[in-house]
């Protein structure tokens, strides 16, 4: 088992945003958390990745209690976060946003430049741009940025909020066709979507939330067959 | 040189550090200590001013800001006031109010064309370009400079990189205090060294950063040029009563035109 959530809660000041949230993880999977706006999707992300510190449960990665550490530590042990708001460096060129990806890996130039041609090579745009201020890109360049910053410390998880949020229809299908080229190449994927149809396309399983708590899990056909998901969140 | 350092604190921490110019004064006192009672050279007093003033500057965002971060910003005021309070009466207790001089490293005189000059004003323009070049070589062509400016233009994002934020933030405040001791151990000579030296120096420090825009590092420099410039032409050609009362009216025309500052980004 690569990610092991165990019963969590997690709090804003006084209102509880999760309650005994448990999910799991293979190596190697892509596993989707679909919901409504609010569900506390985010906040299990944020849980995962230190930015929010569970009042009581566990987080387990590789073996290890990561649930008490702090994020910038989170990231050596392999678990990285593209967020819902990206949080690129907007006066700083494309290069050097990729460059601070790979800040774990120090003075390591050799692996920094193989790590930036792999980028390069999943999103050639970017190096098209890679002079220009990240703060100046499209919306779909900037979320590929941000695939790309997060792939430069080759997580052993990588977690992504919503890549498909504001994007055209075109622009979606090719970030979750670099998804699953991300994914083929042994890194486990944990996705937050809206949008449940390609979600469930690209993942292996979902969990569905609603009001901080898993309210259903199964494999993605079973999900896609199901009656009420396809009422709530298929639209049909 | 002290705006300079305003600046710096100022983008990646977002603290109005208001005890920058007692950090200026304790700088200064290191190097007077050193040079008078120890006998050291002055450059070997400027060295120990700035190592002794980077620990305070690490020691006292540790201490005093760290725990603040996720609190109101009155808070970070008032600790900054309580530490001008700290530190200007502790150097009253400890050193005493009598004013004291530090001796020159060089007593030469430079004419030019008519004006006198002496060498340390030239060392402190010449050393004020020097340190303004090697803070942006630090900043744009450095790793640490890199995860640095990456923390200022978004925190959580640095954070998410796996960059240490909190020791950015410690090692910011304390390149920012020893940029202030600097100034403080230069223009010691010049002027002369007591406890409450940095109350008129850390107003000014505040206009060049507004004017120049909050956090913008070529606005300090930009600003604190333009001040400088428009403060000896007031003084020389106008009046020297008025010079403060002109500053903070150019402060509140660039507020009023550009509420950003000169180079400001906005929000
Ligand atoms: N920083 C915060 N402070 C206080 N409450 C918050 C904060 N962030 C989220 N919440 C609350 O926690 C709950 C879960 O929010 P979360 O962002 O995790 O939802 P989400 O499922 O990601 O929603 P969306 O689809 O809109 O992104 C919501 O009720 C939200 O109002
Ligand atoms: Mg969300």
């Amino acid at each position: 088992m690569l990610l092991q959530v165990k019963n969590i809660e997690s709090f804003y000041g006084l209102s509880k945003a999760l309650s005994d949230v448990s999910l799991s993880i293979e190596e190697g999977e892509i596993v989707c958390v679909l919901g409504a706006n609010g569900a506390g999707k985010s906040t299990l992300l944020k849980t995962i990745a230190g930015q929010v510190k569970p009042r009581n449960g566990q987080v387990v990665f590789r073996g290890k209690r990561i649930d008490q550490i702090e994020p910038h530590r989170i990231v050596r042990e392999g678990v990285t976060l593209c967020p819902e708001d990206k949080k690129i460096f907007p006066q700083m060129s494309v290069f050097k946003n990729l460059y601070l990806g790979a800040w774990i890996y120090g003075k390591d130039k050799v692996r920094i430049e193989a790590n930036i041609v792999d980028v390069y090579n999943l999103f050639p745009v970017l190096k098209e741009r890679k002079n220009q201020d990240a703060g100046t890109l499209s919306g779909g360049e900037q979320q590929m940025l941000v695939i790309g910053r997060s792939l430069m410390s080759n997580p052993w998880l990588l977690m992504l909020d919503e890549p498909s949020l504001g994007l055209a229809p075109l622009m979606v299908e090719r970030i979750f066709e670099v998804i699953r080229q991300i994914n083929a190449r042994r890194t486990t994927i944990l996705l937050v979507e809206q949008n449940a149809s390609i979600a469930l396309n690209v993942a292996n399983r979902g969990y569905i939330m609603e009001a901080g708590r898993i309210t259903m899990e199964g494999a993605s056909y079973e999900l896609l067959n199901n009656e009420k998901v396809k009422k709530a969140y298929l639209g049909f | 040189m002290i705006a300079l350092g305003l600046t710096l604190i100022y983008g990646v921490l977002q603290i109005p550090n208001f005890s920058h110019g007692a950090l200026y004064m304790i700088g200064a006192y290191v190097a007077y200590f050193s040079i008078v009672s120890f006998g050291f050279p002055y450059w070997v007093g400027l060295i120990t001013s700035v190592i002794t003033l980077f620990c305070v500057g690490m020691f006292v965002e540790r201490v005093a800001f760290r725990p603040l971060y996720d609190k109101p910003l009155i808070n970070a005021f008032i600790v900054a006031v309580g530490l001008i309070l700290i530190f200007e009466n502790g150097a009253l207790a400890i050193w005493g109010p009598e004013f004291r001089r530090l001796p020159a490293p060089s007593s030469a005189v430079i004419e030019l064309s008519g004006a006198i000059i002496t060498m340390q004003r030239i060392i402190v323009i010449a050393a004020a370009l020097l340190l303004i070049a090697a803070v942006h070589f630090f900043v744009k062509k450095t790793r640490l400079g890199a995860a640095i400016e990456a923390t200022a233009q978004n925190r959580e994002g640095a954070q998410l990189m796996g960059i240490n934020v909190y020791l950015m933030g410690g090692i910011t405040f304390g390149i920012g205090t020893s940029l202030a001791a600097v100034a403080g151990v230069l223009i010691a000579p010049i002027f002369l060294i007591y406890p409450s030296m940095g109350v008129p120096v850390i107003g000014m420090a505040f206009v060049i950063m507004i004017v120049g825009g909050m956090g913008s590092f070529l606005g300090a420099v930009a600003g604190g040029y333009l001040i400088g410039l428009l403060e000896t032409l007031v003084s020389s050609y106008i009046t020297t009563y008025f010079t403060e009362v002109i500053l903070f009216g150019l402060l509140v025309v660039v507020l009023a035109i550009k509420p950003t500052g000169l180079f400001g980004k906005g929000h």
